[in-house]
């Protein structure tokens, strides 16, 4: 025992020496070093390295290091690492408002560097203006523009004798059809959080937004309330859809991971999804299975229905980076025609900036003719007062499955969340 | 369990246990060789500087309102404490903090207790079950909440047990009814940390010397006034500090909450740990969600203070 215990110490004091090391061999590649840092999204790494290895190529004289991190995780080191002046020279920033590292909220402390002046900013759309400009400035750079739809696997739907439905009325028809066929038409992974949102965007897109796309706005004036507006049927439709075993039995204990193994599986035909998660379906499926994506119908006219999409990946440069000229070259190359085509094909995703060199994943089809046709509403919560509505949705969502809470319960909650500062 | 732990007192009674090791010899080496007390300064200058410099620094932003990223904060006195006390979300966390971590304490340490007195007895693989019952302590919280996370699942491994074995009327959404959710998690942290627990009331047990249990046996004692005279109060020590590991775990409960249901479904496992986290890293409430960690730590400071004035007089009135 005794011999043992310097033998322990020494390892302790070991182990903290490399701690440290390891620590401050970060620091000063921050510091002093010629490397651009820079943060991205963990699901963003395909298309992140694929774009700084064609960065590389065009300037072998500048080296690159990039972190990934998970949402929460990302979030919470960026804010601190912003605060103490230690963060990477290149991060990822949510577009818009209603999260920690949105652009809103980073902007307010002067973390971000003003873009305007560079050649991409004119080129950004008016739709995209409202979540990439803070008093008329840009601070970020939009990479991707992402949707949010059925993904379905097209020999599933084929197997239950089914097509892409239209309109409300064919949507429960599509459930019964795959029940009959012992699948259910949308798996729902509700334990994870953030998918609660998805099927009320795809629901709100038509019910709330066709009819008034200014519906964020006047919530945030205290104009309008969840309560009072066509969120009720929105909700209301969503657990129709329960009702009518469309959904996975149990959503409230089946994770993310375990929905996009139902679809790829064939459990269920579909899931609602961010078009960022078809790379996954696509692997777990394999790569010769077929995808497809279909907006959600919530009326029975099919002329109404929209679909939530916006910028989603988008990127800051850091105002008090280390490598500012070098920041400025690897900002440029994300905006170039190059940079958004690597990025998105890498992705399963679209560019946002003008592109004619891109060529879309064949599943993305459905995302593209709506965007084409001007059918498109913004991610909800990009344009909500403050974090904790989407946060307080996402709870709701939650309590309506489990029957602990009622829609009206659920909307209330929602509109004190949005009265809060 | 209880089988195990009775054979072993038969055990004890027909012939000699394990060989004890001779405490009486090692509290004298060690009282002869007491350490000075300025040995501890590196390692207390080390943890002021790691943790209780920047807790200070911190606990003064709960009487502002920062939001964690701007550098302008407004001192705004009582106020994140009048809001708290307001805030039903918190109440509720309260509430669940207190019911998982008394849960916890209380099965845990029966169940290590049990354990400790099944692998003192004579068996031929206590050596492997010692090391088996031990084994998920030395596991990450966050990795066995992933893991349970899928046995849990609606599709899991455990209700695809249950239907096998028969019992399919047993099955349960195990982490989205969230009149179960709580419970599973609890499930959890036994399951890991018992064979922790049960370390500690192993060591207490080892160091009864033999002679009283036999002094007992001779006089008469059955197996549970043996348990409740003899092993009970030589014990109070290992019983004093599992208690207190337990309820101090159990009030901080965050890792395997945050990995198996975030705290959902609809706010069913949300402890003051997971309220404190979403209020700072989502909401970018940094002064509330500071004001938050501060009567929590009041809270455990007082909850553990009381027990740990209660154990101490139990044990006294026992030695």
């Amino acid at each position: 025992m005794r011999a043992s215990r310097p033998a322990a110490a020494t390892l302790a004091v070991l182990g903290l020496a490399a701690f440290t090391a390891a620590c401050t061999s970060d620091t000063a590649g921050s510091g002093g070093g010629d490397t651009l840092r820079v943060a991205a999204n963990s699901t963003d790494r395909e298309p992140m390295d694929a774009v700084v290895a064609a960065f590389r190529k065009a300037n072998p004289d500048i080296k690159v290091s990039v972190t990934y991190a998970d949402t929460d995780q990302l979030q919470s080191t960026l804010r601190t690492q912003l605060s103490s002046g230690t963060a990477p020279d290149v991060f990822t920033v949510w577009p818009g408002n209603g999260n920690p590292g949105a652009l809103q909220v980073l902007q307010k402390g002067g973390y971000l560097a003003d873009l305007s002046g560079y050649s991409f900013a004119s080129k950004i759309s008016d739709g995209d203006k409202s979540v990439t400009q803070v008093d008329g400035k840009t601070y970020i750079v939009p990479v991707t523009f992402n949707g949010i739809g059925a993904i379905y696997n097209k020999a599933t739907l084929t197997e239950i004798g089914g097509t892409e439905p239209k309109t409300w009325d064919d949507v429960l028809a599509l459930c019964t059809k795959a029940k009959d066929h012992g699948k259910v038409l949308l798996a729902l992974g509700n334990q994870t959080n953030w998918v609660t949102q998805l099927v009320d965007y795809s629901l709100a897109a038509t019910t709330v937004y066709a009819q008034n796309p200014d519906f964020d706005a006047e919530l945030s004036a205290g104009k309008a309330t969840f309560a009072g507006s066509a969120w009720k049927q929105t909700m209301q439709k969503y657990l129709d859809l329960d009702k009518a075993g469309c959904f996975s039995k149990n959503p409230n204990g089946t994770s993310y991971e375990t929905s996009i193994s139902d679809v790829a599986q064939g459990k269920a035909v579909g899931v609602v999804q961010v078009t960022t998660s078809i790379p996954q379906v696509q692997k777990e499926a394999g790569a010769d299975a077929e995808l497809g994506m279909f907006a959600l119908p919530s009326t029975n006219n099919a002329d109404e229905t929209r679909i939530p999409a916006a910028v989603s990946a988008a990127y800051g440069l850091n105002a008090a980076g280390k490598h500012a000229a070098e920041g400025k070259k690897f900002v440029e190359f994300l905006a170039s025609s190059e940079g958004q085509k690597i990025y998105a094909e890498k992705g399963s995703t679209l560019p946002v900036l003008p592109n004619d060199s891109f060529k879309a994943d064949p599943a993305l089809t459905g995302l593209i003719d709506m965007q084409k046709n001007g059918k498109t509403v913004p991610f909800m919560d990009q344009r909500w007062p403050n974090p904790e509505v989407q946060a307080t949705h996402f709870t709701a969502v939650q309590k309506l499955f489990s029957g602990s809470e009622s829609v009206d319960e659920a909307l209330k909650s929602m509109d004190d969340a949005a009265k809060k500062s | 369990m209880a089988t195990v732990a009775t054979s072993s007192f038969q055990k004890h009674r027909d012939g000699p246990p394990d060989k004890p090791p001779a405490p009486h010899t090692g509290k004298r080496r060690l009282s002869r060789q007491r350490a000075p007390w300025w040995f501890v300064l590196p390692a207390l200058a080390f943890f002021a500087f790691v943790v209780l410099v920047p807790s200070a620094q911190g606990g003064w932003w709960a009487f502002t309102d920062w939001d964690g990223i701007s550098p302008v904060k407004h001192f705004v006195g009582l106020d994140q404490f009048r809001t708290l006390w307001h805030d039903q979300a918190a109440r509720d966390a309260v509430g669940t903090t207190l019911l998982a971590a008394l849960s916890i304490t209380i099965v845990q340490n029966a169940i290590g207790l049990l354990l400790a007195l099944g692998v003192n007895a004579h068996l031929k693989s206590r050596n492997i079950l010692r090391v088996l019952f031990f084994a998920p302590a030395v596991i990450t919280p966050v990795v066995t909440a992933y893991l349970w996370k899928y046995l849990y699942a609606p599709e899991g491994a455990i209700n695809a047990l249950l239907k096998t074995v028969g019992l399919g009327f047993l099955r349960q959404d195990w982490l989205g009814d969230p009149d179960v959710a709580l419970w599973s998690v609890v499930a959890v942290v036994v399951w890991q940390f018992a064979g922790y627990s049960m370390v500690i009331f192993l060591a207490g047990l080892q160091s009864i010397p033999q002679e009283i249990y036999e002094a007992a046996a001779v006089d008469g004692a059955g197996p549970v006034r043996r348990f409740w005279s003899v092993i009970r109060p030589m014990l109070a020590p290992a019983i004093t500090i599992n208690l207190m590991l337990s309820i101090i775990g159990g009030l901080k409960l965050f890792d395997q909450v945050w990995v198996m249901t975030q705290g959902g479904p609809g706010g069913a496992t949300d402890t003051l740990s997971t309220v404190i986290y979403k209020q700072a890293f989502q909401f970018n409430k940094y002064g509330y969600s500071i004001a938050m960690g501060l009567v929590l730590t009041l809270f455990v400071i007082v909850v553990s203070g009381l027990q740990y004035g209660y154990l101490s007089r139990q044990e006294k009135k026992n030695s």
